[in-house]
């Protein structure tokens, strides 16, 4: 119930802003408190659910004995609708795993609240429904949405002060006589975006079917669209926001594909229905058995996956291909999303949107929509398929990190090393660490959204300058941003002070990038160990830690400290005012708690009451060649992936004092050395130019083709009908002249001439007259001898 | 003697038709007109209709040709000399007026009176309750003036025979009324169309339209 | 004599009166004409009260008749007068004002 205020908030947010926009003079703030009004309700509400969830739901610890985790608990019926019903598989899946491993865990189902908010229709067996679908994950994903939204709101209020005018000089758009473009403000229509967003963005984690899913995730896209291409007149950001739609479009074709399979399939796109109801059985419980098995029979191209039907139904089975082959088109979808290899195209250029934008949309929400993803349909998935995400997952870390070495934006940098750190959270997800992915989503939300906000107070304090190179020494100019950029520095890095016993609740001394990443490196370690094949998907994240704390801390160092290279910029700058500094506040202090005490923290115990059943126990790789290590065998490789990653993210960190702070090493010497590599790196991998020469120009091509056919062919057809029509017509004419006309004039004309004729019989004489009267009379009177028999 | 009498009458009734016709001058015309009427006044006398004879005489001969008389006297003028008609049409109204004559001799020959009239009777004793009554004598004024008067003794007062009932025709009291009011509208009418105007006398004034409609 | 005979001699009235109609132009001669028709018309009535079903009322019709054509003569012939006055002529011919 409160979700669902929550999320509905927001839209109405929305309704109000677009009419605000319209009434309202803007120069007024008011739209924009009532957003932040909308929000940070919502962010309260969620806040409630998610204590109410936290005391009603035992939380399943690690290595707990059964009886706490075992029994669906009462909830209070007073708020819930009747709709609701926890779904109550019971706990026999509890017996056979305490058998096996010390690690009990609760059925996720039996915490989830599944249920419909309104059946839209129902035909035959397609049935389809607004549903929901609530456990741990989802609750953790609306206090982060709205929390971060929340902050976000807040910032920029400040950020967009500059809108606030009657008309303001948009200095990147120049007019063909030279001068620069002048517009009024468009302050609350940003606002209304921001709450649309919201909207879809909450919306999509409620969502307890995957057609829901898909609705809001276009929503989501349409969103970024409207916000990436805020200041319309650019062309800078039109081409952006078109291209990333289109890249996300061609990831969405992927899920349609995958939805497809799954509803023809499977007969049903929700998942989970209630136990007891009258409903098919959803696709979490209709995949894999309770114990998190994948009934696979059959072998190479024969193999089919036999389907839990309840009891009595006729049996189903799917063609093993055909699940992965879904799993595969849904994956696209993330990769779309996600900015991913081979889609991560358009985050760079997304970043011409404002900064709050890209804090909210582009690094904490709207890209995290696919992982989220991931971990919702994460029990349909085959082996094959989990592999495919971690090699992309691997791929695109590797890519994101090295490009943002050279480069020189801000925003450029953050945006690779989002595109850089999702490809963690895949790598997390293809290796079969749910949690892991998972928890590193939630912490580089928070970590990601705060270093743009301090970017984006840099930008607002330097006058809208995003150039690191024409940065420097603004550490005493801003230090309230200097330092807080800092913390979030650490968050990415995963800094940890290492050596140091853990603490008794915090555990490990290190904010919370460390955590996820530690769990991330563990569970690649742990897979890597079983699958010695597959050793690449730890070796690259290990390595790319390095070298992401070498390009955060060089962005830090270039920013902030050495000598200013424009000095006009730098006396020019200043700090960030109050409303802006307060979010970055507050997501800094969440940046560093959020991880707390790692994998024994509060965090990953809510997230652990909804991992699936099949994570857990290890048996993801039913079926298949490969074994995914189940929560154990993680726990055993922590240590050593751990300490591996912060010795290589120490190296990096070492590294970049040396070659910015320092300035032992000249970067631009090394740059010299290596030439072709640089310039690689600095076009992006040559992929903007690669897909262009793949897909842009046939498609350029094929339309030259289509238009000389619609010239050429279409259109000299409908001239020489229009000409056929003509002629036609003219027959037509002279048909009507030459016969209906003179049909008609001479009907007209034989009246009047006998008319005329019949006139002359009127002489006006009376002699005359009594003649005919004679004649008449005479005539009838033989007439009538002749006719009638006579006598 | 009856048929004598019939032939001198019929015949000079027919020549004064005739003379009618063939007269070029109207008051020639006016007193074959008189010969005429006369003449049927004694047809009438043959056929038992006494008061309808003498009210031909009185009326026609003594009433209408004296009008027509007069209108002839008011209307002279010097043109009526050249009012002639065309030989032309003079054939063709000949020849029109023959066939007519033909027409209806051939109707009336046709026709075989007697047993019609012989049928009509016992049709109209059986059938309706007119009694079939025609004047024996020309002693008709007593019975024609009742008749005017409403009441038609020649018809109502038969004896009573089976099957008969006694009836009450309807006279001729309202078409005696009628006709009277008529008689007075024509008097005003004819005396209104007739006022005394001034006669237009070939002049060339623009004022005489007006005057003549005064 | 027979009813035929007297039928005979109204007809030859009737056609005279017809052809004076036809032929003449001064207007008191086609009235002249009026007053042969209607005497042909009386003879045929009275000669079909004398011999025919109709018994009396063929005679007071007859009257009818005659006092009818009394007043049509007066009226026709102020009508002539009229014509006489507006025109100057009692030519039937002239009133040809409906003509075409």
């Amino acid at each position: 119930m409160l979700l669902t205020i929550s999320w509905l908030l927001p839209l109405a947010g929305f309704v109000v802003e677009l009419a605000a926009s319209r009434w309202m003079p803007r120069t007024s703030r008011l739209p924009a408190w009532f957003a932040v009004g909308c929000i940070s309700t919502g962010f309260l509400l969620s806040l409630t659910a998610l204590g109410i969830w936290s005391f009603t739901t035992a939380p399943a610890v690690v290595s707990a004995p059964t009886a706490i985790a075992a029994e669906p608990v009462e909830h209070p019926t007073a708020k819930q609708p009747t709709a609701k019903q926890p779904t109550a598989e019971q706990p026999e899946s509890e017996d056979t795993e305490s058998e096996r491993t010390a690690t009990t865990h609760a059925d996720p189902l039996a915490r989830a609240w599944s249920g419909t908010f309104y059946r839209i229709a129902q035909f035959g067996h397609l049935d389809l429904s607004l549903d929901y679908y609530i456990d741990g994950l989802t609750l953790v994903m609306f206090a982060m949405v709205t929390l971060i939204a929340t902050c976000i709101h807040l910032f920029a209020i400040g950020y967009l002060g500059g809108e606030l005018n009657e008309e303001l000089v948009d200095h990147a758009v120049t007019l063909p006589d030279g001068s620069h473009f002048h517009r009024p403000g468009r302050f609350s229509l940003f606002f209304a975006y921001l709450s649309l967003f919201c909207f879809a963005m909450l919306g999509l984690v409620l969502a307890g079917n995957l057609f829901q899913i898909f609705v809001f995730w276009e929503l989501v896209g349409v969103c970024s669209y409207l916000l990436i291409g805020f200041y319309v007149e650019r062309p800078a950001a039109n081409h952006a926001a078109n291209k990333a739609f289109i890249v996300n479009r061609v990831g969405d074709f992927g899920f349609l594909i995958g939805l497809m399979i799954l509803c023809t399939g499977l007969g049903t796109l929700h998942f989970a229905s209630p136990r007891g109801s009258d409903r098919a059985p959803g696709l979490y419980q209709l995949v894999r058995t309770p114990q998190g098995e994948l009934t696979v029979t059959g072998a190479g191209r024969e193999k089919t996956v036999s389907l839990n039907v309840p009891d009595g139904a006729p049996a189903k089975s799917l063609p093993y291909w055909l699940l992965t082959a879904a799993g595969l088109g849904l994956v696209a979808g993330c990769l779309g999303k996600s900015a991913q290899f081979p889609l991560q195209t358009w985050l760079p250029d997304a970043m011409e949107g404002p900064t709050p934008v890209s804090a909210l949309v582009h690094s904490a929400t709207m890209v995290a929509a696919g992982v989220y993803l991931i971990g919702r349909i994460y029990p349909f998935l085959t082996p094959e398929v989990l592999l495919t995400i971690a090699y992309g997952g691997c791929l695109t870390l590797f890519i994101g990190a090295t490009i943002a070495l050279v480069m020189t934006d801000i925003k450029q940098v953050l945006a690779f090393s989002t595109i850089s750190q999702l490809g963690y959270m895949m790598l997390a997800m293809g290796v079969g660490g749910w949690m892991a992915g998972l928890f590193h989503l939630i912490t580089h939300a928070f970590f990601k959204s705060l270093l743009f906000l301090t970017v984006g107070s840099v930008i607002h304090g330097c006058g809208h300058e995003q150039n690191m190179e024409r940065m420097g020494g603004l550490r005493t100019k801003m230090p309230f941003t200097c330092w807080t950029m800092f913390l979030g520095v650490i968050a990415i890095c995963g800094l940890a002070v290492p050596m140091l016993p853990p603490l008794p609740w915090i555990g490990t001394l290190a904010f919370s990038g460390y955590h996820s990443k530690d769990s991330i490196l563990a569970t690649a370690l742990a897979f890597a160990s079983s699958n010695p094949v597959h050793s690449l998907l730890f070796l690259v994240p290990l390595l790319t830690a390095g070298l992401t704390a070498f390009y955060m801390f060089r962005m830090w160092f270039l920013i902030f400290f050495g000598a200013p290279r424009d000095v006009e910029l730098r006396d020019l700058s200043h700090d960030a005012p109050r409303v802006m500094q307060v979010p970055m506040f507050i997501l800094a202090i969440f940046a560093v708690t959020i991880g707390v005490a790692g994998e024994q923290g509060p965090l990953v115990a809510l997230l652990r009451t909804a991992e699936p059943v099949a994570v857990t126990a290890g048996m993801l790789g039913a079926g298949s060649n490969w074994t995914f290590p189940g929560e154990q065998e993680i726990h055993q490789q922590h240590l050593m992936a751990g300490g591996a990653a912060l010795l290589t993210a120490f190296l990096g960190t070492g590294l970049a004092i040396l070659f910015y702070a320092v300035g032992a090493v000249d970067p631009r010497s090394i740059a010299s050395q290596f030439p072709r590599t640089t310039r690689f790196l600095q076009n992006r991998w040559e992929f903007d130019p690669l897909y262009e020469q793949l897909f842009a120009r046939p498609v350029r091509i094929v339309a030259n083709w289509c238009v000389l056919l619609d010239r050429h062919v279409l259109d000299s057809l409908l001239d020489r009908l229009a000409q056929g029509m003509v002629r036609l017509s003219g027959w037509d004419r002279r048909f009507d002249e030459a016969v209906v006309d003179r049909v008609v004039t001479t009907v007209g004309t034989s009246t009047w001439n006998a008319g005329e004729l019949l006139r002359k019989w009127q002489t006006g004489r009376l002699r005359h007259y009594v003649t005919s009267i004679t004649f008449s009379v005479v005539l009838l009177f033989i007439l009538l001898f002749l006719c009638l028999p006579g006598r | 003697m009856e048929t004598v009498l019939f032939a001198l009458y019929a015949l000079t009734a027919c020549g004064g038709a005739l003379g009618v016709v063939l007269s070029q001058n109207v008051v020639r015309m006016a007193f074959w007109l008189v010969v005429s009427l006369g003449a049927t006044a004694g047809l009438f006398f043959l056929l038992h209709a006494d008061f309808v004879a003498a009210t031909q005489l009185l009326i026609y001969v003594g009433g209408t040709v004296v009008l027509l008389i007069f209108g002839v006297m008011l209307t002279s003028s010097s043109p009526f000399a050249a009012m002639k008609t065309t030989p032309a049409e003079l054939l063709q109204g000949g020849f029109l007026g023959l066939a007519l004559l033909g027409v209806m001799l051939t109707t009336v020959l046709a026709v075989h009176w007697n047993e019609n009239n012989e049928m009509l009777r016992q049709v109209d004793s059986q059938v309706n309750d007119l009694t079939y009554n025609p004047p024996e004598t020309g002693n008709t004024s007593r019975p024609i003036g009742t008749a005017l008067l409403g009441a038609r003794f020649d018809r109502d007062l038969r004896p009573e025979s089976e099957g008969l009932s006694p009836s009450l025709s309807p006279g001729y009291l309202l078409v005696f009324e009628i006709i009277s009011v008529h008689l007075l509208v024509v008097l005003v009418g004819a005396a209104y169309l007739a006022r005394a105007k001034q006669v237009v006398r070939n002049r060339t004034d623009s004022r005489s339209p007006e005057q003549t409609a005064a | 004599m027979s009813l035929t005979a007297y039928l005979t001699v109204a007809a030859v009235l009737f056609v005279c009166g017809v052809i004076c109609m036809m032929t003449k132009r001064n207007a008191i001669a086609v009235l002249m004409g009026v007053e042969l028709i209607l005497n042909a018309a009386n003879i045929n009535f009275v000669a079909f009260a004398a011999y025919g079903p109709i018994g009396l009322d063929g005679q007071v019709i007859s009257l009818f008749v005659i006092v009818l054509a009394a007043a049509e003569a007066a009226v026709a012939l102020a009508i002539a007068l009229n014509f006489y006055n507006n025109h100057l002529s009692i030519d039937v011919d002239r009133a040809d004002e409906l003509k075409n």
